[in-house]
């Protein structure tokens, strides 16, 4: 029957793209731009990795809220660390971004131009006075009014450092490098007394490094990158000259943050960055290297160590907006972000919490010891990296840098290549 | 006596014609949801500048002429293609050795045939990830060099070693699959013409090139096509040795790496990507024409 198939060819044709034309939809029925309704409804809140090892703690947050406030349900949902951006992207072109997100600023930059943030500046400004000042900063995006995510944990790691190897290569293991050129000056004294054996640094420099030696990265409008200065070639050429006499590692062109580690933990390289939260790791699976480790403090040459700030953004077009942001201020208040603390080494980007004796008095451990110096440090912590800072533009700055010390192009040729790499794709981004 | 009426069987029978996509409609949906739906998207982003939070507007044929002077997708392409010259011509005549080897049944056979097959089984980054541990500046090969008194070499530090690198674990990761292909292949090869050969003076190596090669040749198509194709699309080996940059300054990046690098993420330019992704389309119907062509001829 011609009819009957012709019906039947139109509903299976609906029936395939319906479903399909709903992927790229997104939310058209966005809430409230506000946030000073009845705090009610259903919310769903998404955190970054953090369900493994911490879900008592926010099982017990969740539910504190639910009692102060009747009527609301909070569902949790925690993605893996691994493609965390890819998970975001993915919601936010399919209109089922979570009303609460854990974010750094440079995902929230995309998100915000997006539409997709909430400008807390507007919709939650009573609450700016309670963090400090740079932490709340840390989430506006250049060129745009507002600020789209509520600070939440802050982190800056001390640098560690295997004593033995610098006393192997005559170096005083109680004095180790704080600037860059005394960084410099140590790795390629380690390369030569070692035979170029041991490296000193297994990665090569990045965005952040270019900050904490001084070189301007942005211009004041954030509209060009600006690292290919006098400064910033001269950052690259020092780095060419430790990879030339093997005191940065032969593999640093390839390495990830976790195969430099894994360097570090089996003595083939003699300084890396890391965290408190290292420590128990080293004493685990490197014994040996745990009863040499020295903690130093971060490296920089601007007096300023570098910030990782992690922020809750609110979904501009959550339909129970009142809620969202009255989760995430409750999530991040000054009293849940001090008990978070006390649960894992991250410090409070609330005002006043880094002068709780907890961040200020030392108990003769290593652990008390990195978390005193951190803290200390945090006060005058800058977040070096730009909020536009793509990954795209990373791996270009990469690809640039790893010519220049391979020698395949100089040292100004590859930071003038990455500044116009990166300009590019920010003209993109539009 | 008349036979009674069923109700419902007018009914029935007017459904009738519907029937064969009733059941066909599962599979329809399927095929339309996840490989329609996703080629004629990535066709159509192809000639636009779509971002992934910004729908984009159709440039026409912009982002191909980008690709005519990005470097880095000549570099894509260039390793793409050296990998399908590397990969393909061991991934068609060692598993076919294996397959002979394997083949004959004598005591204890299976276990090396389940052995050989391992390797197809085991996930692709838990074996990469064994694979640059031992290839390591400081891993077991480096460390047995060592100990033979040469230098160690930088297998995951130089461009074309990496690249060398990821073949070698496509190639031993390929070979149980292709072995299995083969296997069913030489079964169907009969015996007698081996005897023929033999009979008639053929030594081995002859029967090989005469016998067997000719019996398993369309196979042998077969498996140039599957794996030029695989070969051309690599990804997780060459993602695993040479990191997520792709190697020293990326020059180990593949097509799909620089696919996948381009075009995720929240400021990923989906567009340019899809424009990628068409031309590895385009090149892999080629390969696979080119390698139907070529068994065509040979056959004529």
């Amino acid at each position: 029957m011609p009819t009957s198939r012709r019906t039947f060819a139109v509903a299976a044709v609906a029936a395939l793209v319906l479903p399909l034309s709903a992927c790229g939809s997104g939310g058209d029925g966005a809430g409230p731009a506000d946030a000073s309704g009845k705090v009610e409804g259903d919310i769903t809140f998404q955190t970054w990795n953090l369900r493994a090892n911490f879900k008592p703690y926010f099982e017990g947050l969740i539910a504190d809220f639910e009692k102060k406030y009747p009527g609301t349900e909070v569902k949790w949902v925690d993605q893996p660390g691994e493609g965390y951006a890819d998970k975001i992207s993915a919601d936010a072109a399919g209109g089922t971004l979570p009303d609460v997100v854990n974010v750094s600023p440079d995902l929230v930059a995309p998100l915000a131009k997006a539409g997709l943030a909430l400008d807390l500046d507007k919709a939650a400004g009573q609450y700016e006075k309670e963090y400090l000042e740079g932490a709340w900063a840390s989430h506006r995006i250049p060129g745009m009014d507002g600020t789209y995510a509520f600070p939440w944990y802050l982190n800056t790691g001390p640098l560690f450092y295997n004593k033995s190897l610098f006393d192997k290569a005559g170096l005083d293991p109680e004095q180790p490098p704080r600037t860059y050129d005394e960084v410099f000056d140590a790795a390629l004294r380690i390369a030569e007394k070692t035979g170029g054996d041991t490296a000193t640094l297994a990665n090569v420099p990045t965005i952040e490094d270019f900050g904490r030696y001084g070189v301007p990265l942005m211009n004041e409008e954030g509209t060009a990158f600006t690292f290919n200065d006098a400064k910033g070639v001269q950052l690259l050429t020092r780095y060419k000259e430790l990879y030339e006499a093997k005191a940065l590692d032969s593999q640093a062109l390839t390495a990830t943050p976790e195969s430099s580690g894994k360097k570090f933990l089996t003595g083939a390289v003699a300084m890396n960055p890391g965290s408190a939260l290292d420590l128990a790791n080293f004493k685990k699976q490197a014994p040996n290297l745990y009863k040499n480790i020295g903690i130093t403090d971060q490296i920089t040459s601007t007096g300023h160590v570098n910030m990782y700030v992690m922020g809750l953004m609110v979904n501009a077009q959550s339909r129970r907006t009142p809620a969202a942001v009255a989760f995430a201020h409750f999530v991040t208040d000054a009293a849940h972000q001090m008990s978070f603390a006390k649960q894992v080494a991250i410090f409070p980007s609330t005002a006043g919490s880094l002068d709780d004796p907890y961040f200020t008095k030392e108990d003769g451990t290593d652990e008390t010891r990195v978390r005193v110096a951190a803290a200390k440090s945090l006060k005058g912590a800058v977040n070096y990296t730009p909020v536009l800072f793509s990954e795209q533009m990373k791996t270009e700055l990469r690809n640039e840098v790893a010519k220049a010390l391979q020698g395949k192009q100089s040292p100004q040729e590859a930071l003038d290549n990455a500044v116009k790499a990166c300009d590019r794709l920010l003209q993109q981004q539009g | 006596m008349a036979s009674p009426t069923v109700p419902g069987a007018r009914r029935v029978r007017r459904q009738l014609p519907s029937s064969p996509w009733l059941f066909a409609a599962p599979g329809l949906l399927i095929t339309g949801a996840f490989i329609l739906y996703p080629f004629v998207s990535t066709l159509v982003n192809s000639f636009t500048d779509r971002r992934t939070l910004v729908p984009g507007e159709y440039v026409g044929l912009d982002n191909f002429r980008e690709l005519l002077h990005d470097d880095m997708f000549w570099t894509g392409l260039r390793n793409s293609t050296l990998y399908v010259l590397g990969v393909v011509p061991a991934l068609v005549l060692l598993p076919l050795l294996l397959a002979l080897l394997v083949q004959k049944n004598i005591p204890g056979i299976t276990f090396f045939r389940s052995a050989f097959y391992t390797p197809v089984v085991a996930s692709i980054v838990v074996v990469g990830l064994i694979w640059v541990w031992l290839l390591d500046e400081r891993g077991l090969v480096n460390s047995l060099l060592e100990t033979l008194g040469a230098s160690p070499v930088g297998f995951l530090s130089d461009q074309w070693l990496i690249l060398l690198s990821a073949m070698t674990v496509t190639v031993w990761k390929g070979l149980g699959y292709y072995m299995i292909i083969y296997l069913a292949a030489l079964a169907n090869v009969p015996r007698e013409l081996h005897e023929a050969a033999a009979v008639d003076g053929a030594g081995a190596v002859r029967r090989f090139l005469t016998v067997t090669v000719p019996a398993v040749r369309s196979t042998m198509v077969l498996v140039a096509a599957l794996s030029s194709v695989a070969a051309f699309k690599v990804f997780s080996e060459v993602y695993l040795m040479a990191g997520p940059s792709g190697g020293p300054a990326g020059e180990d990046t593949t097509l799909v790496m620089l696919v996948q690098r381009t075009g995720t993420g929240l400021t990923g330019r989906v567009g340019y990507a899809s424009a990628i992704s068409v031309v590895v389309f385009v090149v892999t119907v080629a390969l696979m024409l080119l390698v139907l062509r070529a068994d065509r001829k040979e056959e004529s």
